[in-house]
């Protein structure tokens, strides 16, 4: 009898497990999401909820965005960030916190991060359509407008800039609006996916319990993917790298990221670094500063603060990963660097 | 049970999974489509199967896009820099994206991946 019962209960099994390769068998977890794309902050934001039913939280970021992007705009006259730079003092809370933490990582990195840089970016022409090499008289001339050492920040009070001195917060607002968003979401107790202009924000957990999956652009071809992580929970994956803005003059490829040593386009080994933090404003200020440092002195960072996981794109196409996203990556040939 | 009504049954197993899994990986998949952003707003859904032709305008400028056996280029622009264009013919995300022009094109074959980090 028990051997008469094996065989059907064989052929049960085997058609149990055969319907789990249906597309979509147990529900498809993106038919649970809701998802918008606005356009916030110059750049394309897309953000996907699980669980808003009534679309409430997805209401809420969108205005969180809109305001953030009309606060921290650099371009916009009546932004908080327009008044601090033309009055040259403010004490609007969200302008503190965004210059303490730029403060935190130049210090942090050696000065790699710079967020004064914006006369000569504008020098540079990158705040417009007009991208040029300058003169180098020209980026000298900007030398006493420019350095973090010009803010005078009054922790939870004021911050203070000299006449001529400006702030950018292009390095950083992204990853602020990320977390702000990630935690509403956290408060109402949803999950999602954010991709903040190419910043990715991921909360929670996805329906299906199964990770995160987030592909990294390959710099040379928009197209493909050099790798994937699988991350679980919430975190931040920011990339910064010299093939999102950039001109070609004379053979020369300038990027938009400037070295705060040179005031000129990083000019490097590196093709793009990605960030993985568990704050969204850190790992975009830390992956900037990674890319002006190189790989030798980002690694030598790491080992140092160990509070953020790294992909590093060399211009040779080698791939170097932090050990702690080893096991989480496939894609192409990778090496990990030492601990 | 004899050992030919084995041979048969499992056979029989083997056929309905080699059935769905064919079914799955090389069976007709629905046509692809490709969505169209222009200042954060979606204005137009393109049907990937059907070549065509189509100029998308936003606040800040033209982009033309052209469809053809199942994938998508951005063959003409006004933006400054043509990065668009040079994303050449795509039919799955990494979007194509036009910063100046605020223009953006989404494909609904994503494949596996939850984002892109660029």
């Amino acid at each position: 009898m028990k051997l008469k019962c094996l065989p059907i209960l064989l052929v049960f099994a085997l058609l149990l497990s055969a319907c789990n390769l249906l597309p979509d068998a147990g529900g498809n977890p993106r038919a649970q999401a809701s998802e918008r794309s606005i356009w916030a902050m110059d750049t394309q934001m897309d953000l996907r909820l699980y669980g808003d039913s009534d679309g409430k939280t997805m209401a809420a970021l969108t205005a969180r965005l809109n305001e953030l992007d009309r606060s921290l705009s650099a371009t916009d006259p009546d932004s908080d960030l327009s008044a601090l730079n033309s009055s040259g003092h403010s004490e609007e809370p969200r302008i503190l916190r965004l210059t303490a933490e730029a403060l935190a990582v130049s210090e942090q990195t050696g000065g790699a991060l710079d967020v004064t840089l914006l006369p000569a970016s504008r020098a540079w022409g990158f705040t417009t359509d007009n991208k040029r090499v300058p003169e180098a008289a020209a980026l000298e001339a900007l030398r006493e407008r420019v350095g973090m050492d010009k803010i005078e920040l009054r922790e939870g009070v004021s911050v203070s800039l000299p006449a001529g001195t400006e702030l950018d917060f292009g390095a950083l607002a992204k990853g602020y609006a990320a977390d702000v968003c990630r935690a509403r979401i956290e408060e109402d107790g949803l999950s999602g996916i954010l991709s903040l202009g190419g910043n990715i924000q991921t909360v929670g957990s996805k329906p299906d319990g199964s990770p995160w999956v987030v592909g990294v652009q390959d710099p040379d071809d928009a197209g493909r993917y050099l790798l994937t992580l699988e991350l679980s929970g919430s975190k931040a994956v920011v990339t910064s790298g010299d093939y999102q803005r950039y001109f070609e003059q004379d053979g020369v490829r300038y990027c938009h990221i400037l070295d705060p040593k040179t005031l000129a386009p990083v000019r490097g080994s590196l093709r793009a670094v990605t960030v993985v933090a568990d704050s969204g404003l850190r790992a975009d200020a830390l992956s900037t500063a990674l890319f002006v440092l190189g790989r030798e002195a980002g690694e030598s960072l790491w080992r140092r603060l160990g509070d953020f996981e790294a992909v590093w794109m060399e211009a040779d196409g080698s791939i170097w990963l932090t050990p702690g996203l080893e096991n989480l990556t496939q894609g192409d040939a990778f090496r990990v660097i030492a601990p | 049970m004899k050992t030919k009504s084995w041979i048969l049954l499992f056979g029989a197993v083997f056929l309905i999974l080699a059935g769905i899994v064919a079914w799955q990986y090389l069976g007709a998949k629905p046509a692809g489509s490709a969505r169209i952003y222009a200042d954060g707003r979606l204005v137009r859904t393109v049907d990937l199967s059907k070549d065509g032709a189509y100029r998308i305008e936003s606040a800040e400028g033209w982009n033309e896009l052209t469809v053809r056996d199942g994938r998508l280029a951005v063959t003409a622009a006004s933006c400054p820099d043509g990065d668009c264009v040079r994303c050449g013919w795509r039919s799955a995300d990494p979007p194509i994206v036009c910063l100046p022009n605020r223009v953006s094109i989404r494909f609904t074959e994503a494949g596996e991946l939850d984002g892109v980090v660029r």
